[in-house]
């Protein structure tokens, strides 16, 4: 085994027992890049050869010395015998959506792709001030609108380690490819309907998408601001218990960071579940979309072995004392997408007015007389197809002969979304759970260029995940078995406000209780 | 069809820039003036991406004060909306502004309308009411220069209220009234610069006319880009005979912008904004909503001062001045806070503090460009100076000086009348003695006095005082002098 293929938590502890230095690890991590990344994603990427088809693809840009002087600053320490901090020598990627100083911070977008951010996001300040060491910035859907990567401006998109022809899901599929292959045992990514936990699921690894507000915003470029959440992508509940510790809590750059005490994630993870109620909702077993044609709903079950392994994970969590809960009814789940597919596009429309061309970024090359033209030219050679989808639509519904019977509307749904968690949660409701279970995503992997362009149904596989966002509740994505292909199957947790102490510590009794399934021991296909 | 058939129908919208130390939304200086363009910006006023803006209390605080003033109803919950619409000085491609939940709805202001301004001579007072105040952020300026556009965005993020006045105002007279008495009381709270030539007050106005005894409104021009009270006053003016000129003539007024330019004096139809129409304003996701609980809103409220026209009244009534002191002793607040001051330590007439204060001590503020809290003159050494007057201790004319003696010493009056010996002389045989010398001196003034010029007496009492450097009482040494040459 190699260095790059230990957990957080394992190389924390042996760095700091001095068994292994800081540049030690950073060397194994760069040379695990260096094996299975292949070629970084970049604007006008070419036709993909068969190498790249072999490859991961997770990076857009790789900051090697930067690194490097982070790893030796460590190991400075380490020998002088000051405190390096709880992640030092730990390297992570971080979605190439959050700024970071001196890099290129580009959203995976032509309109950025020329843009150095001139100062830190607050979730990549706190990991590196507690030594953490940031390798690079990873590939994303452009913007974030997406869950496949494809249509990042930056190519080759990343693949799915389990399997090189399948995508790491999105928007964070740059962080859990990265995760996945052995490349860091952290990333920073982002989750706005499922951005973090979709990719988690499909690649393998754990995400969580923390509370609205328990996770500094400031640094990340916005897609839907009320429903952006930054989040920790690792391989295991423990090193994502540890990266929680580190990036959340209150931040005077962000006023809606929530002023809510951080407790210590990793102290109560080992404490057992007995007596913890957690609920299955038939709510979240099937997939419901309106008919175009008609109008109606339709409703689709789930894959059968998607649906076994949450049931299957109920059964373990009973068998280790949690209470388990059959029928929470979450009725409004289904209008999630609708609603999201409002609220997201207008918000995302007004954060996406400031890439204008005038002040930094893309602006066209072409010499323009009239200020409305240079912002045409600018902005219609600037963004892709996503950006453009949104912008046309949040434009459209926030108009306002139709923002009462679009965006009002989308609110209300939003809370009625809301109260859905708050009866399920509520402790002197009717079912006082600690925790709902669901799957996290209502396929495995698909293959690559098999959804991208088909904007409707891409979304829909954000079914499962894009409730959370609406009502502000935390969730996290844990692996739970391979399907018949050999795919990463997910199962999500769903937990009350800032009870993600809660949900780590049932993902870590259901580590435990999976601990020696079979499953556990393959490797994804990059690795081979 | 004349002038005096129409009536005009005006409505004013100000942006109030507030004086806060650092910007509403980020920590950089609020204030620019003379400051290098891009001095004092950072990454949240410049809209980089990634930014989340953080709000500055002292503007919600500011801007609670002045809905007070207003009489407007604050709000206890209200929030900050996104005007959207493109310009290079809107870094964000929107404003943070406020819409339908503002700080604070309603309120009015009731306008003493001087004789001066009024139509038929006589004061009235026009109650004006306010539709609108809110908060938002300024926007950066813009400029052409060797045919490129420049963008400063040292301004962006400068805290504003918007207020806007119902179409209550029927004159340009009562709109440059109206103005002076806003920047009156953005100054008396303490909130604004309130200057029009810098931009902290900045005024549109909304124009149209109609005949006299009719109640609807007709299409209104906007008149933009006047930076004082006098020009927003004279454009106001033009605009209204335009409209009756046109309307006589048969033609439709049209919603038109239109530019003041001071230079020739004359509106400019404006190029139509760049701006869309559709602001497709929405809740700020990046703000939370403003909480103004009992307990902070009584905090701001704490020490709320009496409002200028209060006071102006109060002044008339309580102290018996006649209208005029009152409006020039509370033009300013220190001014008179000092009054009052003075008045109460003083003890005897206001009038006579007021005198000395509009004739003595405004010109003594004027020429060190002073504030009446600035001045070693305190209100109780006024008093002492009037009281040492008023017992014959001291003339007026020592008293005069004196002024500017406390001013420049730090002593006190009486402890200068000490020091220096200012103390009136009331000793006849001293004052004998020198009117005799006078006379002794000036044998041709004394023959054409006896030859019956009689206006050579108050020649002959200014020699006598000079000799005694003003210590003199003029009465005695009148006396004396009518005795020695009789
Ligand atoms: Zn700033």
């Amino acid at each position: 085994m190699e260095l790059s293929d230990l957990s957080a938590h394992e190389l924390a502890l042996y760095l700091r027992q001095r068994r292994i230095s800081a540049v030690e690890i950073l060397e194994s991590c760069l040379k695990r890049i260096e094996a299975v990344d292949g070629r970084p994603g970049r604007l006008d990427g070419g036709p993909l050869t068969v190498e790249d088809e072999q490859k991961v693809h997770s990076f857009i840009t790789l900051t090697p010395e930067r690194a490097r002087a982070q790893a030796e600053a460590v190991d400075r320490k380490i020998a002088a015998g000051e405190d390096p901090g709880p992640l030092a020598g730990v390297p992570f990627t971080v979605k190439d959506i959050f700024c970071v100083e001196g890099t290129p911070s580009t959203a995976a977008s032509r309109i950025l792709a020329n843009f150095t951010a001139p100062y830190t996001a607050t979730p990549v300040a706190r990991m590196e001030a507690a030594g953490a060491v940031m390798l690079g910035k990873v590939n994303l859907d452009e913007f974030t609108y997406g869950s496949s990567n494809e249509s990042s401006a930056f190519q080759p998109s990343p693949r799915n380690p389990w399997k090189l022809d399948r995508v790491p899901g999105g928007s964070s599929g740059g962080s859990t490819a990265s995760v996945a292959a052995g490349e860091a045992p952290l990333s920073i990514g982002t989750d706005t309907a499922g951005s973090i936990r979709q990719p988690a699921a499909f690649c393998g690894v754990v995400g969580m998408k923390p509370t609205y507000g328990r996770v500094s915003r400031y640094g990340l470029i916005a897609f839907a601001s009320s429903l952006d959440c930054p989040g920790p992508v690792a391989r295991n509940v423990t090193d994502a218990a540890l990266m929680m510790n580190t990036i959340a809590g209150a931040d005077p750059h962000d006023s809606t960071a929530a002023n809510v005490p951080v407790p210590d994630y990793l102290a109560a993870l080992e404490q057992g579940i007995k007596g913890l109620r957690i609920g299955l909702s038939p709510d979240y077993f099937r997939i419901t979309y309106p008919n175009l044609q008609n109008g109606t709903f339709e409703t689709q079950p789930l894959p059968a072995e998607i649906e076994a392994s949450v049931r299957r994970a109920a059964d373990l969590l009973a068998a280790m004392g949690a209470e388990i809960v059959e029928g929470v009814p979450m009725p409004n789940t289904r209008f999630g997408i609708p609603a999201y597919f409002v609220i997201s596009r207008v918000e995302a429309a007004s954060n996406l007015h400031r890439f204008d061309g005038v002040k930094y970024g893309y602006r066209t090359p072409e010499p323009m007389n009239d200020l409305r033209a240079m912002y045409r030219q600018s902005r219609g050679q600037g963004f892709g197809a996503q950006p453009k989808l949104r912008i046309l639509m949040g434009m459209y519904v926030s108009a306002a002969q139709y923002s009462e019977q679009y965006y009002n509307r989308a609110l209300r749904v939003r809370t009625l979304i809301r109260q859905d968690f708050d009866r399920a949660f509520d402790p002197q409701g009717p079912y006082r759970l600690n925790a709902l279970l669901t799957p996290t995503t209502p396929t495995t992997a698909f293959k690559m260029a098999a959804l991208y362009g088909d904007s409707v149904l891409m979304q829909y596989a954000d079914q499962l995940t894009v409730p959370a966002n609406h009502a502000g509740v935390p969730g996290v994505s844990l692996p739970a078995g391979l399907d018949g292909e050999g795919l990463p199957i997910g199962i999500q947790l769903l937990g009350p406000d800032y009870r993600e102490d809660v949900l780590l510590r049932i993902g870590r009794a259901y580590e435990e209780a999976t601990e020696t399934d079979p499953w556990r021991r393959v490797r994804p296909q990059a690795l081979l | 069809m004349t002038m005096t058939e129409y009536e005009a129908v005006i409505g004013l919208e100000t942006h109030i820039q507030l004086n806060t130390q650092t910007k509403i939304f980020c920590s950089c200086k609020a204030d620019s003036w003379n400051d290098a363009p891009n001095s004092n910006i950072c990454p949240v006023c410049c809209g980089l991406p990634g930014v989340l803006p953080v709000l500055n209390k002292a503007a919600v605080e500011k801007g609670v004060l002045l809905a007070t003033a207003m009489h407007g109803q604050i709000r206890p919950l209200s929030f900050f909306d996104r005007k959207n619409y493109f310009y290079p000085d809107l870094p964000k491609g929107y404003q943070i502004s406020q819409f339908d939940q503002s700080l604070s709805s309603g309120g009015y202001l009731d306008l003493p309308v001087p004789a001066s301004a009024s139509p038929d001579g006589q004061a009235y007072v026009r109650r004006v009411s306010i539709t609108k105040l809110h908060l938002e952020e300024d926007a950066g300026k813009t400029k052409n220069a060797g045919g490129q556009r420049f963008v400063d965005f040292n301004r962006c993020g400068v805290p504003l209220v918007e207020m806007v006045t119902g179409p209550d105002l029927r004159t340009a007279d009562e709109a440059a009234q109206y103005l002076t008495r806003l920047r009156q009381l953005l100054r008396w709270l303490g909130i604004s610069e309130a200057d029009m030539e810098r931009g902290n007050l900045r005024c549109d106005a909304n124009v149209s006319i109609r005949r006299k005894g009719e109640t609807h409104l007709n299409p209104k021009t906007e008149i933009k880009n006047v930076n004082s009270i006098e020009n927003v006053r004279a454009a106001i003016e033009h605009e209204i005979e335009r409209q009756i000129r046109e309307v006589e003539a048969g033609n439709r007024i049209f919603a038109w912008t239109l530019e003041w330019d001071e230079d020739a004096a004359v509106l400019r139809k404006m190029r139509s904004k760049e701006t869309e129409a559709d602001y497709r304003y929405f809740r700020e996701p990046d703000l939370l909503p403003i909480r103004l609980d009992d307990a902070w809103k009584t905090a701001i409220l704490a020490g709320f001062p009496e409002l200028p026209l209060e006071r102006r009244a109060r002044f008339i009534r309580e102290y018996g001045l006649p209208e005029y002191d009152a409006e020039i002793l509370t033009a300013e607040r220190k001014l008179s806070d000092y009054f009052e001051a003075a008045v109460r330590a003083y003890g005897g007439d206001p009038k006579r503090v007021s005198n000395w204060l509009m004739n003595d001590i405004l010109r003594m503020l004027n020429d060190r460009g002073l504030t009446a809290d600035q001045i070693k003159l305190a209100p109780a050494w006024l008093a002492e100076l009037l009281k040492l007057i008023d017992s014959g201790t001291i003339n007026i004319s020592t008293g005069k000086s004196l002024l500017q003696k406390v001013e420049e010493s730090g002593l006190s009056p009486a402890a200068l009348v000490e020091k220096e010996g200012l103390a009136k002389v009331s000793d006849d045989t001293a004052i004998r003695a020198v009117a005799q010398e006078v006379l002794a001196e000036n044998p041709k003034e004394v023959e054409a006095f006896k030859g019956g010029k009689d206006t050579l007496m108050g020649w002959f009492v200014g020699q006598v005082m000079r000799k005694m450097r003003g210590k003199a009482d003029p009465n005695i040494a009148r006396q004396m002098l009518e005795e020695l040459l009789k």
